[in-house]
């Protein structure tokens, strides 16, 4: 019997190798298919499967974080647009605490199930998130939407690569990000921090609890009022505003905010890409993407960080204390992101009648 | 970075690679040493100084040994290494708990203090290759092993990454003559390598991290479960750390055998122990011999009256459970383990001849010996003594408790654990594998491996023993 030589040997056990890496990888892959949705908390399964129920009664739908979740009223957005001739059937998925990314991926969930009567969707319009706080990290909520699309755009704009399709770090960057130097100190962190959910989110980390609730029947909250609002619409307007003492210190801050140099709301070209991004699955199915800037009193106005960027749709932004004082008074406000119960339903009338004269002008379809 | 991440799969697919490339033993060498340094360095590169200045100083107390001949100068510069390490180790590991218990011994005393204590970071496996250094010197010390004069040998021996923060604890006699010669990867058993790590990697990962938020819940606040929800606590916590410190152990071992080189093993089924002297020779064994052989036996091991041997058992026994950690609590499992020993050794000397009397307590010995092992985790999980005596109320006496509890068919998960766990002790799993021909060999382990992922929690929960 012959003795394979060591390059026959070492051809082999890298064939051997390869056959192992593309078994692990296909098995990942289907698996990735064949799994039902994770049950996630904090509303998002509850109002998925809501919606993936009556997403035919809908033609407006409004997406983003806690400033769409508590502060949009689909009822009265649906009287003053019927008021202004233009019936519309609304319904709101915000989700406390859900930013780009978390938000282009549950909308591409949303629009996956093709309903059929969509017309308009509102998208909550600010900068990509790279930041989770520490103890969310480990949180399957931190995990779900961690697809390549994701990621890859997270990875980029910590990097500032850039949007083309050839990733080219500039040195500096990298020695910064390295050395932690020059505003870099957490970019280490989350480049690591990010790729391992990257990589966790394809090899179906956890994913066996989806199984086990998946047969067992286990469920967590199908028509839970608790995230779906008493109406059923997925508006939960929530109570209480700011002490006295708190009203003052946001009326000075809100003062020197407005002076010299107003604190801008700034938004990179990798922020532009996930939104064109969403915007083409929008428009795909049929629907129209609008652009919504909720009233921050954090970031006043927008600026594009690269001029050439700018987004792929209609923009309705309320960040302006000066364009909309009822918007900023310390009575309407809970704090410096969120609005009052009143707050919110001023805020929606006015969503309503901004949006009714966008489509008088043809900004709209 | 630690085994059960991503990160560390790259990590080691880029060293394998660089390592089998290469030929030259001395360039394998310092490849691994760099690699080795860059793993610790993940945690904190700033104890990566620490693990160098410990090994220069035994690198220097080493070659001062081969030189000198006189007795004295020998015993001087083994103290010095001994001090050295012990009291680094003791600096960062005991100078809090030292200060605060001797605190609150004077203000027992009627004499109140007003101490501050220090905010020390704990160098990740500081206990474990503080162990590995003195084991060099000591052994030197003996004539058992030959000075090192090459530095890279003895700095890769101390700081080799797989035992190097959590074990197991590697003997400079049995380590560094594998270094003289290059490894030859045709000596390696690739399939059984890998075999263990995944086999690790399900028991850490899939096993202890997931029934570690059980443990959690039930350990924080005990007083608020029922006492059946003690059991299952107790019982989990057995899993748990058996699962997470042999897991860990078995994946060291595997990626110390993927680069040629042999660890001793550390685990042999404890929980199938008859007594707690059985126990101790398959618990942590590189641990159980290393203080035998140099606490023990140089106390004066079993030469002696009966009372000194005892004397030497509990020594070694109560310095060992303070080697676990900072607490009294620790000190009070090793003391549990100490008494349960000396028991056995009276047990046994008591009955020696009276075979009816062995017969007959035989089939106790297993069940009594988990049951005490048990008892004895408990100390060594509890936060402190007071939910330790709740919990040993609860567990030993059935009394007590609130009215919170953990659902009962976790019983049969334990019971499912302990039924596959026989079923490895029997060897169900070892050979079937070892047939297949190689391509459905690594075809079956890449589906397996993405299968095992499935079972992984969400959370990483770190080893246990990376806080000794």
């Amino acid at each position: 019997m012959t003795v394979p030589t060591r390059q026959q040997s070492l051809r082999w056990q890298l064939i051997n190798s390869g056959i192992g890496l593309s078994a692990f990888l296909l098995t990942c892959m289907g698996l990735h298919a064949i799994l039902p949705f994770p049950a996630i908390d904090g509303g998002v399964s509850q109002k998925l499967r809501f919606f993936a129920v009556h997403k035919d009664e809908f033609d407006t739908l409004f997406i983003g974080s806690s400033r769409v979740y508590f502060q949009i009223s689909p009822a009265i957005f649906d009287r003053v647009m019927r008021e202004e001739g233009i019936p519309t059937r609304s319904f709101n998925f915000g989700i406390g605490g859900m930013y780009l990314p978390e938000s282009a991926y549950v909308l591409e969930q949303l629009l996956n199930t093709k309903p059929r009567n969509l017309k308009w969707v509102f998208i909550e319009y600010d900068e990509l998130q790279t930041k989770w706080a520490f103890e969310n990290q480990t949180s399957r909520r931190a995990l779900y939407w961690a697809d390549w699309k994701r990621t890859s755009l997270l990875l980029r704009k910590l990097t500032d690569v850039g949007i083309d399709a050839v990733w080219l770090p500039s040195p500096k960057k990298l020695r910064d990000i390295i050395l932690c130097r020059k505003g870099e100190a957490n970019t280490y962190q989350q480049l690591i921090f990010h790729t391992a959910q990257f990589e966790k989110n394809f090899a179906n980390i956890a994913r066996a609890a989806d199984i086990l609730d998946y047969f067992w029947g286990r469920d967590i909250g199908k028509w839970d009022p608790n995230y779906l609002g008493a109406a059923g619409d997925g508006y939960i307007p929530k109570k209480g505003g700011m002490s006295a003492s708190q009203a003052a210190a946001y009326e000075r801050a809100l003062g020197l905010a407005m002076g010299t140099k107003p604190p801008v709301a700034s938004i990179s070209p990798y922020t532009v890409e996930a939104y064109r991004q969403c915007a083409q699955k929008v428009r795909a199915t049929g629907a129209e993407p609008i652009f919504l800037v909720t009233p921050s009193a954090t970031q006043f106005d927008i600026a594009y960080r690269d001029n050439n960027a700018r987004p792929p749709g209609a923009v309705m932004a309320f960040n302006n204390p000066r364009a909309y004082p009822n918007l900023y008074r310390s009575s309407a406000r809970r704090d410096q992101q969120h609005l009052t119960k009143s707050g919110g339903e001023e805020f929606t009338r006015m969503m309503a009648v901004n949006f009714a004269q966008f489509i008088q002008a043809g900004e709209v379809k | 970075m630690s085994f059960v991440e991503f990160r560390f799969l790259w990590f080691f697919l880029l060293l394998f690679i660089v390592y089998w490339t290469m030929r030259d033993n001395t360039a394998r060498k310092v490849w691994l040493l760099l690699c080795s340094y860059v793993f610790y360095a993940a945690w904190n590169w700033r104890f990566t100084l620490l693990l160098l200045g410990s090994t220069t100083v035994d690198y220097i107390v080493g070659r001062m040994l081969a030189r000198c001949k006189s007795r004295g100068s020998r015993r001087l510069w083994i103290a010095t290494s001994v001090c050295a390490n012990l009291g680094v180790l003791g600096f960062f590991k005991y100078f809090n708990f030292f200060v605060s218990s001797g605190s609150e011994f004077l203000a027992w005393l009627g004499l109140p203090t007003s101490v501050s204590t220090l905010n020390i970071i704990l160098p990740v496996g500081i206990s474990f290759y503080t162990f590995h250094s003195m084991s060099y010197t000591i052994d030197v010390y003996r004539g058992r092993q030959r000075a090192i004069s090459n530095f890279v040998d003895l700095a890769l021996f101390i700081s080799f990454f797989p035992p190097l923060v959590a074990g197991p604890i590697v003997r400079a006699v049995n380590f560094l003559p594998q270094l003289v010669s290059a490894r030859k990867f045709s000596d390696v058993d690739v399939r059984g390598a890998v075999i263990l790590f995944l086999a690790g990697f399900i028991k850490k990962a899939c096993i202890a991290d997931a029934v570690a938020p059980i443990v959690d819940r039930y350990f924080a606040q005990p007083a608020n479960f029922t006492a059946m929800s003690a059991w299952i606590g107790v019982l989990f916590y057995a899993i748990q750390i058996y699962c997470d410190f042999s897991g860990y152990t078995d994946m060291a071992i595997a990626a110390a055998r993927l680069l040629g080189y042999q660890l001793s093993i550390n685990f042999q089924f404890p929980y199938f122990a008859q007594n707690v002297s059985d126990f101790w020779r398959r618990w942590h064994i590189s641990l159980s011999s290393w203080l035998r052989d140099y606490l023990y036996i140089p106390l004066g091991g079993n030469r002696g009256p009966r009372w000194f041997v005892y004397r030497n058992i509990m020594i070694t026994m109560l310095l060992g459970g303070l080697w676990h950690g900072a607490a009294w609590t620790f000190v009070l499992w090793g003391a549990l383990h100490g008494t349960a020993l000396l028991i056995h050794r009276e047990w046994t000397r008591l009955t020696n001849g009276l075979e009816w009397a062995r017969r007959a307590t035989r089939w106790l010995a297993w069940p009594i010996t988990v049951y005490l092992v048990c008892v004895a985790w408990i100390f060594f999980r509890a936060h402190d003594l007071s939910r330790a005596a709740t919990i040993l109320k609860q567990f030993v006496l059935f009394r007590g408790g609130g009215s919170e509890h953990l659902h009962r068919w976790m019983l049969l998960v334990i019971v499912a654990l302990a039924f596959v766990h026989w079923l490895n002790s029997r060897r169900w799993f070892a050979q079937p594998w070892r047939s297949w021909p190689a391509p459905i060999f690594a075809a079956a382990y890449g589906c397996t491996a993405a299968l095992v992922l499935l079972f992984v929690p969400p959370h990483y929960t770190p080893f246990i023993y990376f806080q000794f």
